[in-house]
């Protein structure tokens, strides 16, 4: 019945026919074993408008496949929707499958769209959740020596307790960090020299020194995390990327296949990180600035020029213009190869308008079905994450969504007058914010953690000169670090502790239990139990994706669409004709995102003409370069022409071709 | 869709003009007064091995994009051991199409290895030594099409996988045309009043670019060619461009920040190839890839944000100091000195595999002299750039040392376009490459520099020097091991990465109670190690020595074996 309702909600007074029992084939509320998913994913891709495409053999030797929804279309744009690259998010696998079934089970997200489904990328660490231990891991089986050592793979955890779960070990030790918690006996705090407290405790993954180096757990079975393996802002130095993205051939497969379709023109992550509801993060420091260019000494040289000042990409261009042989082209890229400028690591501000839009929008969508959004914070995407490679190097919108979360344990309101919250500062002007008074400004600052040299005296002076306004301030607390508040947990222990004792049956932590260590002597074995944070009991996960993922379906909707809205012919005399077309991009999205035509990866959309004429001015092939959202744009030629027809094509990789016929002369 | 049609038809046409260009006898000893294209490579690399059965082995690694193989010779005396127990020294050439000599190079070192194997004592060591996996051509289709093709001495560099680099949506549809069947991609000019060139009064050949307010006679328009695609512009979508030598893992960049890297690291099917070989050497410990020109030996990093240790700086300064004397007028220095680059093969074998890799650039223009006292060949910006009398050197180097072979002078052609212009200049293998005469100089120096470099490779030896009696049924045995060559048996970054097994002393028969680095062995200096007392792991860098002491519990045969991935492994046993 909610799944009739929101059909209904989402295509507006179509009625569509649902099958409720197919859906049954692919979610049953329970998590698939790797083969199982392979299983499901076998018959789904034996239909009429479906394919199975094995894209690689893992190193532990399963196939990844990714399921082609719509095999029917051969010019439509297409979404790639990509679930559990780290493994460890069973229910993002669920969920990509559960969305699969979705898709098939109306016709209507297949009429004008083709989807890739690829569920379970990294299917070497998907078989931890329904191993008899399991440990949390992400990595797949690529054999990796991690500690240099004579032997590979010897030291990995142990199951200490049998509970069928990896946590930690706290062991008494002299050189110890760590302390028990004042706030509860569970959680282990780092101590503080500074408050006269002295660390008690080390803390170890669970497990026997194999190897008898003195060190536990550090060489265990496999492998590389295929979600930090892509290649934009590699992390090399993390052991668990490997040695260079595409080392192992799941992540090499994956790219392979997404190059060889140029026309993926949105792509979905399913998995820890959530872009649907927090934009991609920015502020990371070294990225290039094509705006503000620094040229190094020895090229100001070479171009004469004064090495103090920047200069924007296209000044720079034209120095460099005069310098080359004649007739040689110079580009962006070059320069910036030959300067060095180096990677975007930052999404950009035009892109930031769509990603802040549509968070608000989906906020909307999840209260409107009474969701609780008051969930810990998702985990921002990963350097080597897919989903950010999605937006930096394919320069495709690309959104990802984290089906569940803990939620926040609800604060009660301090008895001591209310404190206004950041939301409510962040819309007041400046005046209202003054207004508040020293004790109410110096109130919320304390809340949200504000350093101390910005009293409320500071601030308010700031405010008055205008170097600051309350929706400035804000926006930068937001950036800060949560407060920690005094004597109390974290607001992420809080949330884990409390959910830990309701909801997976008190099993999501394992209580301190002593245990006789063959090295360590007396140790504890106990913490969070692995998967707590993000795999809810398997009852849940039709809830969870019958209200988040349909969004995703909305997303895909408001694709960029490109049509020839309008033209006009002028004749000029003397068979000479002006033509005018008017293109339009009728979706929500530009086309391409500002970072797909920084890179200039994403395939061109390109108006050509044909017909019995000659060009006085314009070309036969015309790229329509970048179209906003909604917006339109005019292409003028002059044409001389005896009589007839043009066909005017908008042509491109991507998108469904649109003809027109246009009438020339009487 | 319209790329995927492209590339196909791209393939398919392209893949139909492979065939036999020259057919001059190849034979060993090769000749190297001649440039080979790609079928003589394989016909070389194939008498070679005929003739040398038992020293070589010819594999292909892989195909290419348009389905040539990727040959690697391997020369290893079985004699003298396996292959994977040698230390292994890697030469590879011509990553880009249009470098070609550096495919002589290649085979000028593997008919230097053999033929001269068993008369020249030197070159016997190396042969029983090491092993040597010589790849004259990484670019094989690049290769192929620089000869077959008309080409500018700088085109066909690109693997062979189409990019639209217009933005037109079409791919390689506007590249240079040989509008004088030549076979060269030469320049064209056009008499123009307005234009902002001259006939240079000396070499009237020479174009120069006139004063402010002086008037001009020429308009260059650039490269032979016409516009293909109606768009208005020439040759603006030529072949590629994937540049091979961008498109590695380590450190790689996307094509916005550095043109030519290709859409992800190893896109290109035959360098995944190549590299899946190397993957599965992991011996070698030495690589060369000789690109060029400029006359450089450049070393890793390629890119400043990344630092190499102090001990890897050092032994690289064991090959490049010597190598510039050996190839007079070359620099050594750090790759990110002459421009940084991400994804290159040096970054990839050095980061990666663990291999002292050095990039040779081949060939200095400044040698082609018309001169009573040559200036010595030097780097700097001047020279390289040239100037108007390095110009008139060059072209009468042309008309009178090697009989006017290396430019096209201009000559009249109507154009289809611009109507009358003239088309001439430098022709495809002249400016990059050396004259044939000059190319056996080329090879044989820097086919002596590899040679170097394999004598330069670790050899480990390993003795006891003391042996003490300490009561209770213990032994004190202590060990000194040696590397007698220039580089360490493994890169101190490889170390530091933990890229693979660290190289490491293991004692086995006996019981070993404890046992410490020495850090003096007359005072009795000793640093313990707190476990596993019978392995001990260290590198042996270039030229050191290093000595270990292992208490030793226990009676009978002892064995001692320092194993090294890439340095032959030495063992010693003693009776206790």
């Amino acid at each position: 019945m909610l799944k009739k309702l929101f059909f209904l909600l989402l295509s507006g007074c179509l009625i569509i026919p649902v099958n409720r029992l197919a859906a049954q084939s692919a979610s049953s509320g329970k998590y698939h074993s790797p083969q199982e998913v392979q299983q499901v994913l076998k018959q789904l891709g034996n239909k009429s408008n479906t394919k199975l495409h094995q894209v690689a053999v893992s190193p532990g030797g399963a196939p990844v496949t990714v399921l082609e929804i719509g095999t029917n279309l051969n010019d439509a744009p297409a979404v790639f929707v990509g679930a559990n690259f780290e493994g460890n998010v069973p229910l993002a696998t669920e969920g990509a499958l559960y969305f699969a079934q979705m898709l098939l089970d109306s016709a209507i997200y297949t009429q004008n769209t083709k989807w890739y489904i690829l569920a379970h990328p990294n299917p070497d660490a998907s078989r931890d959740y329904f191993a008899a231990v399991k440990t949390g891991a992400a990595t797949n089986m690529l054999v990796i020596n991690n500690d240099a050592d004579e032997a590979t793979d010897e030291d990995g955890p142990d199951d200490l307790n049998s509970d069928g779960m990896i946590t930690q070990m706290r062991v008494k030790d002299l050189e110890g960090e760590y302390i028990v918690s004042k706030n509860d006996a569970r959680i282990l705090d780092k101590a503080d020299k500074s408050k006269g407290e002295r660390g008690e405790y080390k803390v170890y993954s669970e497990g026997i020194d194999n190897d008898l180096d003195k060190l536990y757990n550090e060489d265990g079975v496999g492998g590389v995390n295929i979600g930090i393996t892509f290649p934009h802002l590699f992390p090399y130095t993390n052991q668990e990327a490997g040695r260079y993205s595409g080392e192992s051939p799941e992540t090499y497969g994956i790219m392979r296949f997404i190059y060889d379709r140029p026309n993926i023109a949105m792509v979905y992550t399913l998995g820890t990180s959530n872009f649907c509801l927090v934009p991609p993060k920015g502020g990371r420091k070294g990225g290039a600035n094509l705006e503000s260019i620094k040229i190094p000494e020895r090229y100001g040289r070479m171009l004469g020029i004064d090495i103090s000042k920047s200069y924007s990409m296209d000044e720079v261009i034209e120095m460099f213009k005069a310098r080359v042989p004649a007739g040689m082209e110079v580009t962006p890229s070059m320069v910036a190869g030959f300067l060095g400028l180096g990677a975007t690591v930052n999404p950009l501000d035009e892109d930031m308008v769509f990603y802040k839009k549509y968070a608000e929008d989906y906020k909307k969508f999840l209260e409107a079905q009474k969701f609780n959004t008051d969930l810990l914070d998702p985990t921002p995407a990963k350097d080597g994450s897919f989903e950010l490679w999605a937006y930096y190097h394919l320069g495709v919108p690309s959104f990802s969504m984290c089906l569940f979360s803990v939620a926040k344990v609800k604060e009660e309101k301090k008895a001591d007058g209310e404190v206004v919250s950041m939301d409510d500062v962040e819309k007041m002007s400046t005046e209202d914010f003054v207004a508040l008074g020293d004790e109410k400004i110096g109130a919320f600052l304390k809340a949200n953690n504000a350093p101390e040299q910005f009293s409320a005296e500071h601030v308010k002076q700031m405010m008055e000169s205008g170097q600051v306004t309350p929706k400035m301030m804000v926006g930068m607390m937001k950036k800060m670090p949560k407060p920690e508040k005094e004597g109390e947990l974290s607001e992420k222990d809080k949330a884990l502790l409390a959910y830990s004792e309701k909801e997976p049956d008190g099993k999501g932590f394992v209580a301190w239990q002593k245990i006789n260590h063959p090295t360590l002597g007396e140790v504890e074995v106990g913490g969070y139990a692995p998967y707590l944070e993000t795999t809810p009991k398997a009852e849940l996960i039709d809830s969870l994706a019958k209200t988040q993922l349909p969004w995703l379906l909305k997303l895909s909707a408001q694709l960029p669409k490109f049509a020839i809205e309008s033209e006009k012919v002028t004749d000029m005399g003397a068979g000479i004709y002006k033509l005018e077309i008017y293109v339009a991009n009728n979706g929500a999205f530009p086309y391409p995102t500002a970072m797909g035509e920084r890179n200039s990866q994403p395939a061109p959309v390109i108006l050509t003409l044909a017909g019995d004429f000659e060009l006085l001015e314009g070309k036969m092939r015309t790229p329509v370069g970048s179209l906003g959202a909604n917006q339109v744009k005019k292409y003028i030629w002059l044409l001389k022409s005896k009589k007839g027809d043009v066909t005017a094509t908008i042509e491109s990789a991507v998108f469904t071709d649109a003809v027109k016929q246009i009438k020339i002369g009487g | 869709m319209a790329r995927k049609i492209f590339l196909f038809i791209a393939i398919f046409s392209l893949a139909l003009s492979v065939f036999a260009a020259d057919d001059s006898k190849i034979e060993v000893p090769l000749r190297f007064d001649r440039y080979y294209n790609y079928e003589d490579v394989v016909k070389a690399l194939e008498v070679l091995h005929a003739a040398y059965p038992d020293l070589t082995k010819l594999e292909s690694m892989g195909v290419s994009e348009e389905g040539r193989k990727i040959y690697v010779l391997t020369i290893n005396n079985s004699k003298t051991g396996s292959e994977l127990e040698k230390p292994g020294v890697w030469v590879d050439g011509n990553i880009h199409g249009n470098e070609i000599q550096a495919g002589e190079v290649c085979l000028y070192y593997a008919n230097m290895l053999l033929t001269k194997y068993g008369e020249n004592e030197k070159i016997t060591k190396a042969v029983d030594r090491n092993v040597h996996y010589i790849v004259p051509v990484v670019n094989v289709d690049g290769r192929a099409h620089f000869f077959d093709d008309a080409n500018t001495p700088n085109s066909s560099r690109s693997i062979r996988v189409p990019k639209d680099d217009d933005g037109d949506g079409l791919f390689d549809e506007d590249a240079p045309d040989d509008l004088d069947g030549d076979g060269s991609i030469c320049q064209m000019r056009i008499k123009d009043p307005n234009g902002a060139y001259k006939a240079d009064s000396e070499d009237p050949r020479i174009m120069v670019r006139v004063k402010p307010g002086e008037k001009g006679e020429y308009t260059i328009l650039g490269s032979e060619g016409m516009d293909n695609d109606g768009d208005g512009r020439f040759n603006e979508d030529a072949e590629g461009y994937l540049d091979p030598n961008r498109n590695w893992g380590f450190n790689w960049m996307p094509d916005y920040v550095q043109r030519g890297a290709g859409n992800f690291p190893l896109s290109g099917i035959g360098l995944k190839a190549i590299n899946d070989y190397v993957a599965k050497h992991p011996n070698i410990i030495m690589n060369f890839a000789f690109h060029n020109n400029g006359g450089m030996w450049l070393r890793v990093p390629a890119e400043k944000s990344t630092q190499i240790p102090q001990s890897d700086v050092a032994a690289y300064d064991v090959i490049g100091k010597e190598a510039i004397k050996i190839t007079p007028g070359y620099v050594y220095m750090p790759a990110y000195d002459l421009y940084p680059t991400y994804g290159d093969s040096d970054g990839q074998f050095f980061f990666v595999f663990g291999s002292y890799s050095l990039v040779g650039e081949l060939f200095i223009r400044t040698q082609e002299t018309y001169s009573e006292k040559p200036k010595a060949a030097s780097y700097n910006d001047e020279e390289r750039g040239g100037g108007i009398e390095r110009d008139r050197e060059e072209l009468k180097f042309n008309d009178n040392v090697v009989q006017g072979e290396l430019y096209h002078d201009w000559k009249p052609f109507h154009h289809p376009v611009y109507g009358d212009i003239e088309i001439g200049g430098w022709v495809k293998m002249s400016s990059r490459l050396p004259h044939p005469f000059m190319l056996n100089d080329l090879v044989h120096r820097n086919a002596s520099v590899v040679l170097l470099a394999a004598t330069e490779t670790p050899e480990v030896e390993m003795k006891v020097f003391e042996t003490k009696d300490l009561g209770n049924n213990l032994k004190r045995v202590r060990i000194r091991l040696e590397n007698k060559n220039g580089l360490s048996t493994m890169t101190a970054q490889a170390v530091k990465d933990k890229l693979y097994t660290i190289d490491h002393l293991k004692v086995s028969g006996a019981k070993v109670i404890a046992s410490g680095k020495i850090d003096d062995y007359r005072l009795d200096k000793v640093t313990y190690k707190e476990t596993k007392p019978e392995i001990q792991f260290f590198a042996l860098p270039g030229h050191s020595s290093a000595e270990y002491e292992f208490i030793i519990e226990g009676k009978g045969k002892v064995t001692f074996v320092y194993v090294s991935q890439k340095a032959k492994n030495v063992s010693t046993s003693i009776t206790l």
